[in-house]
């Protein structure tokens, strides 16, 4: 009943390395047919025939792999974690799929990971930054405790990025600087990953490439974003203003001027009175009747005025900034092709 | 009215028109007068016509204001044996303002005929206030009350109650040209005792007068 169930989950699992390219060594191509018809015997024979010539590094992690799926079927777990801890050593980045592995299956493969040494996972983001103002981050997976140190060469140019002792995800930051605070010339550097324990040691390695460029300047501002410039002049409504003034000033003369006038001289003819005071009611009426001018707007020219010493003050600030950033450097990171895994 | 009084008025005026400031602004220019002139009695008529010339500085906020103009006054009653005359007369003022549309002021009339007895000589000093607004662009109305202190006449006397009023009209025409009107009208409560043991005889003096004209502002 036992064997049942797990042929069950095996059957309805892809088989090992589906999907892969089809192996060279024909032992292996058996092994796999075999595995596919659940004759898990013969699958383990051929599968340990085949590593025992000579194989490329793929075929040989897809024999060990086979072996541990075959092992697995057959309920021996020892052997299973022995195969899979030969498939990890040959290509510490292999990932089993929980959604397509049985549960079995992939317990046994972390439990060998477990009790195995490698750095998987190692990844070097691209980055752009100016240079002393941006990190490259790092990041990579220690199987085991292992005293790790990460280190950035180029040719001769050896730069320490880290040491310490670590197990887990390990995520790093360098600033792609020397050891004297220069930035790291231009051109292919290998990152290098390597981790120590007793007599167990691994390393891994990816290949970024630098460039240099120039800093962008920033360009200066016409305007400040979410601040216009309001009218300075504005237009007073039209009112009666002027022809009521120059009415009331007309008849205090004409009042003062009855007052005033003596009995004994009789009533003169208010020549005068009528020539200035008709010119100054004329000249009221005009102005109500004129459409009024623009005046000043005093708030408003307050107003511009302070938004231009604000823009004016923001466009020596972008000079300052783009004086120093034409000094500047900004460096370009980009991760190339993974080589090989480790050893 | 000695003539240091008129020097030191005249002075002044000239004084603040010449000192420099961008607040500094002198209008002068020429003047059409018409003018109405009545002494003692109903009887004693003119009216005339003539010219004269305006000058106003105004600095900060003082301002000075000098007119000089000349009137030959005809009669214009039915008095066949009046004769006409000429008058010139000088008026200036020295005005502080207390608000955008009050000032005080002081200053000085004088009026004198030619011939010298064809009318009464009459010099004062002004005290009042003018009130003035502005009813459109460059057009200002203004109007001013005096009181005419310690008045002299040619021909004695006195006056317990003499009043100068008067009306203003400056607009701006275009640039720096303005068109002025003015209007004055004087009225001096003067009494005379020729012998000098009868009670006063009252000899009052009015006179108005309109001045239009161009001005030029610098």
């Amino acid at each position: 009943m036992r064997h049942c169930g797990w042929l069950l989950v095996l059957v309805v699992c892809l088989a090992p390395g589906a999907g892969a390219q089809t192996p060279q060594n024909a032992d292996l191509r058996l092994a796999l047919q075999a595995y596919d018809n659940l004759d898990f015997t013969r699958a383990i024979t051929l599968a340990r025939r085949a590593l025992g010539v000579r194989m490329s590094g793929a075929d040989q992690a897809r024999a060990y792999e086979l072996l541990g799926f075959a092992y697995s079927a057959t309920d021996s777990q020892v052997k299973a974690v022995d195969a899979f801890k030969q498939t990890i050593l040959l290509d510490p980045d292999r990932e089993l799929d929980p959604s397509k592995i049985s549960p079995k299956i992939t317990s046994l493969f972390y439990s060998a990971l477990g009790q195995v040494l490698v750095v998987r996972q190692l990844r070097v983001d691209s980055a752009r930054f100016v240079g002393g103002q941006g990190t490259v981050p790092i990041r990579f997976t220690v199987t085991s405790p292992a005293r790790v140190r990460t280190r950035a060469v180029s040719g001769r140019t050896t730069v320490l990025i880290d040491s310490s002792v670590a197990t887990g995800t390990v995520n790093l930051r360098w600033p792609a600087q020397l050891a004297n605070g220069d930035l790291v010339p231009a051109g292919d550097w290998l990152i290098i990953v390597e981790a120590g324990a007793a007599q167990n040691s691994f390393s891994a390695s990816q290949a970024v490439r630098i460039a240099y460029g120039s800093v962008d300047t920033l360009p200066h501002l016409t305007s400040l974003p979410g601040y216009q410039e309001l009218p300075e002049t504005e237009v007073a409504p039209q009112t009666w203003r002027p022809a009521g003034l120059a009415f009331l000033y007309t008849s205090g003369a004409l009042i003062g001027t009855l007052g005033l006038e003596s009995t004994t001289l009789g009533s003169g003819s208010k020549r005068e009175l009528s020539v200035v005071g008709a010119a100054a009611l004329v000249a009221g009426v005009v102005m109500t009747l004129r459409k009024p001018a623009p005046r000043p707007a005093e708030g408003n020219i307050l107003y511009n005025r302070l938004l231009h010493e604000q823009l004016a003050r923001r466009n020596q600030e972008i000079a300052q900034q783009n004086v120093t950033r034409r000094k500047q450097v900004e460096l370009s990171v980009a991760a190339l092709p993974k080589p090989s895994g480790g050893r | 009215m000695t003539r240091p009084a008129w020097g030191l008025a005249i002075g002044a005026a000239c004084a603040l028109g010449t000192q420099p400031g961008s607040a500094q602004r002198v209008t002068i220019g020429p003047q059409f007068v018409l003018a109405s002139y009545r002494e003692v009695s109903s009887g004693l008529q003119y009216q005339g016509a003539g010219f004269g010339g305006a000058a106003v500085a105004r600095w900060r906020r003082f301002s000075a204001e000098a007119v000089v103009t000349r009137v030959t006054f005809n009669p214009s009653g039915s008095t066949a044996t009046l004769k006409s005359f000429d008058a010139t007369q000088i008026d200036a003022w020295l005005a502080y303002d207390i608000a955008p549309y009050a000032s005080l002021e002081a200053g000085l009339t004088h009026r004198s005929p030619s011939p010298e007895f064809g009318a009464q000589s009459v010099g004062a000093v002004r005290v009042g206030a003018r009130a003035s607004s502005e009813i459109g662009p460059g057009a200002t109305v203004s109007f001013r009350a005096d009181y005419l202190a310690a008045p002299q006449f040619s021909g004695g006397g006195h006056a317990s109650l003499s009043l100068d009023l008067g009306l203003g009209l400056d607009v701006r025409l275009a640039g720096r040209l303005h068109a002025i009107a003015a209007y004055a009208f004087q009225h001096i409560d003067r009494k005379d005792n020729p012998g000098g043991t009868a009670p006063d005889t009252p000899a009052p003096i009015q006179q108005s007068l309109a001045r239009l004209g161009l001005g030029v502002g610098f």
